[in-house]
């Protein structure tokens, strides 16, 4: 008797775990963010959420004429009502844990977007592995409301877009969330951003934007945002950025300008660079080394030139040095100059090399760093020309 | 009690290890960094050799009393009462060990995973198993942790090479910056965690290995081998998430598994990463329940510790849920509190009762022997 009833009793105990899981959340009741902005608004933030509309995204079964994402915004005093604020207008709850791009407004970066960034650090469901963009001389809602070709969801767009670009061209930058508070609370170290710039006003709004062949609304990355104090104090221009991608070692892979040494230009590849920054001290000054190693190939050639000889080879490989040198030296000088916002870590560079001198430095680094002496040392080899030898259009005047 | 427990050497060091890891490979790095900076992984390594002269006590103190738990050796040392009255920290500590792991898994869980599941669920599924895992035995004990343990070194080991490209190596530099001194407390604060709980076994050790000398050889490798993980964890939290970040996460080594990242192909699988967690969790909180219930019987003179488990088992649970009552409670507790408290405990009156035991052998000693001679 006790036998049957404990396995009776044990028997009901087990519809207690058959009601499933507590925090279940299915796929039908979440709206899936995949870019979010912060922009300042008269009282708080104003937050605006791209949301994927699921019906049209799956190939094949699109009506065609609805967008592919939706965006919601609501106006709160933090960031955590306005998500939670947007359920208003949402039909589903905003999730954001496949978040890929993190939008700052450009008001709100001039004011200071520190405080804006806690939630995103706090919350459990936001991951690490988006990008903080600012958006130059416009508001985030306005970047979040572009429609792009080809990726049906703009966000992925901003996201594989700043990807490559870092990859390939260089003056852009992927900086991560973490990545940023690291930089935020280092004493060495000031943060840069990459910014994104809305090309054709409100035109990319709408859906017959992206009917176009060529559309008119389109966003585009421009250069890098610099930081000072968590405050937005200038931007960088494509070839600053490059500079400031040789010297944090960020390049992968880019393409360099050169002019010939008897007139007509030349592209060459970079395919691959390594920079070293190291920190020194000497009679109470402090001093960087930036020592870039680069190795490139011949990508385009329009002048006359024997690329079949060893001398022509070691003068572009000397061209190509003074080019990255005077890349990384001009960046230095308008970010010493004109910013004064350590982007480099030149004062971390100091802290590891002479941490007795860094404290010392560190109380008024901000005073220090426009003076500080920077060397640079770039070392080019030229390995590969291309599959052809001399150009064709030497030949043709013979 | 159960003299009939048989070990093997290899059992004990596994358990030995799964225990030191425990929970400090969750949570170390962060009061490391808070106060070693860049220099954690020096303190780690620091506390971690720390915590062999805390073995070294508690072998030689084992010594005393071969085929005896800690409490009954006291009883007969101390006499009946001030040995029972000697015992009490102990148990109070362990105790007090279990409701704190208890409660770190729960609110791990709660904070990181499962945000809206009432942290009683996960204590009181954890506590369902521990006191089935206590019922069953020591035995059954170290055969699970000898099952498991393959696995736990199979996801270290690949959380630590799929880290390995993101280590940024330049961040632990400049070593040594303000000298030996900031390292002191965070080493303490290792060896508190990692060592000092430690002591429950000398309710386990001493019965189970009678006279045996290889078993104090297996007691240190334990210790040995179970710093390495935590020592590596940390060094991968400071080059990989950088000072700042490992001092704030509440959960360093969990951020770090976030950061796993091969090809955009091996992503998100953090889940599976705290499965490893979860597995040493699992042993620090049993052997705190197991120091907890054997003290409990001895002290109230049960032959058997078993019909406790139960009972002590949701006292346990109970206790889990008031232990902290916040996060910040827990911080606070951790920085301040423990430290002095697991010093005192788990070694100043060690150090006291293996000295006083030392006194009372010489003395029973020479008692025998002037025995011998009037005779």
């Amino acid at each position: 008797m006790i036998r049957k009833l404990s396995a009776l009793i044990s028997v009901l105990l087990l519809l207690v775990l058959l009601t499933g899981c507590w925090s279940r959340r299915e796929l039908n009741e979440l709206g899936i963010a995949v870019g979010i902005g912060v922009d300042k608004a008269d009282k708080g933030y104003r937050v605006t959420v791209q949301i994927v509309s699921p019906g049209e995204i799956v190939s094949g079964k699109s009506s065609g004429n609805r967008t592919p994402v939706t965006v919601y915004e609501a106006t709160a005093e933090t960031i955590f009502e306005a998500i939670r604020k947007i359920t208003t207008k949402s039909s589903r709850e905003v999730y954001l844990a496949h978040l890929r791009v993190l939008i700052i407004g450009e008001q709100l970066a001039r004011e200071g977007m520190e405080k804006a960034l806690d939630h995103f650090s706090r919350d459990h469901e936001v991951r690490t592995d988006y990008f903080v963009i600012v958006a130059k001389d416009t508001t985030a809602s306005n970047v979040l409301k572009v429609l792009t070709p080809i990726e049906k969801i703009p966000a992925n767009n901003l996201y594989l877009s700043l990807n490559s670009s870092e990859k390939l061209w260089a003056p852009t930058a992927t900086i991560t969330l973490d990545e940023l508070i690291s930089d935020f609370v280092s004493e060495g170290k000031s943060p840069v951003l990459s910014a994104v710039s809305v090309i054709g006003g409100k035109a990319g709004h709408s859906q017959k934007n992206i009917e176009n062949i060529s559309p008119t609304g389109y966003l585009k990355y421009s250069g890098l945002a610099v930081l000072q104090g968590g405050k937005l104090v200038g931007y960088l221009n494509e070839k600053e950025s490059k500079g400031y991608s040789y010297i944090t070692d960020r390049v992968q892979n880019t393409v360099g300008l050169a002019s010939c040494p008897n007139g007509g230009k030349l592209a060459l590849e970079v395919i691959s660079s390594k920079t070293k920054v190291k920190g020194k001290v000497v009679n109470d000054q402090p001093q960087i080394q930036i020592e870039v190693k680069t190795e490139e190939n011949v990508g385009e050639v329009e002048c006359e030139l024997d690329l079949t000889k060893r001398e022509t080879i070691a003068e572009l490989e000397q061209l190509a040095n003074q080019k990255v040198a005077s890349i990384i030296k001009t960046t230095v000088k308008k970010v010493q100059n004109d910013y004064k916002s350590d982007i480099f870590g030149f004062g971390e560079a100091i802290h590891r090399a002479d941490p007795a001198a860094w404290r010392q430095l560190k109380e008024n680094w901000h005073e220090v760093f426009p003076k500080v002496d920077v060397i640079v040392n770039v070392h080019t080899e030229i390995r590969r020309i291309g599959t052809v030898a001399n150009s064709f259009q030497n030949e043709r005047k013979e | 009690m159960s003299d009939t427990v048989k070990l093997s050497l290899r059992q004990f060091t596994i358990l030995i290890l799964l225990y030191s890891v425990g929970t400090t490979i969750l949570v170390i790095p962060a009061p490391l960094a808070a106060d070693a900076r860049q220099d954690a992984w020096l303190a780690a390594i620091a506390g971690w050799l720390l915590g062999l002269v805390v073995v070294a006590l508690y072998v030689s103190l084992a010594r005393l009393f071969p085929g005896m738990t800690f409490t009954a050796f006291l009883e007969l040392t101390f006499g009946k009462w001030l040995g029972k009255l000697l015992a009490l920290p102990f148990i109070f500590f362990s105790f007090i060990g279990s409701s704190i792991v208890l409660y770190y898994l729960g609110n791990f869980m709660t904070t990181e995973i499962m945000p809206e599941t009432p942290i009683e669920a996960f204590a009181l599924l954890f506590a369902a198993l521990l006191v089935m895992g206590l019922r069953l035995g020591l035995e059954v004990l170290a055969r699970t942790a000898e099952i498991l343990f393959p696995w736990f070194i199979l996801l270290f080991t690949v959380l630590a090479l799929f880290l390995t490209p993101e280590i940024d190596s330049q961040k632990v530099l400049p070593i040594l910056e303000f000298g030996m001194k900031p390292i002191i407390w965070p080493a303490l604060n290792f060896a508190c965690t990692a060592s000092l709980p430690l002591y429950v076994f000398l309710m386990v050790y001493p019965v189970s290995f009678q006279h045996k000398k290889k078993a104090g050889n297996a007691f240190f490798t334990g210790v040995l081998i179970g710093g390495i993980f935590v020592v590596i964890v940390t060094f991968l939290s400071i080059t990989i998430l950088g000072v700042e970040l490992s001092a704030e996460n509440l959960y360093p080594s969990y951020a770090l598994a976030k950061k796993i990242n091969i090809g955009n192909f091996i992503q998100r699988v953090e889940i599976l990463m705290a499965g490893m967690w979860f597995l040493t969790i699992f042993f620090k909180a049993a052997f705190y329940a197991y120091g907890f219930i054997t003290g409990i019987a001895q002290l109230c003179g049960c032959k058997d510790y078993r019909p406790l488990v139960l009972p002590c088992g949701m006292i346990i649970v109970a206790s889990s849920f008031v232990v902290y009552p916040s996060v910040a409670a827990m911080s606070e507790f951790e920085s301040t509190v423990y430290i002095p408290f697991a010093i005192t405990v788990g070694f100043l009156l060690p150090l006291l009762i293996y000295m006083a035991g030392l006194v009372k052998k010489r003395i029973n000693h020479q008692e025998l022997q002037g025995a011998g001679t009037d005779d």
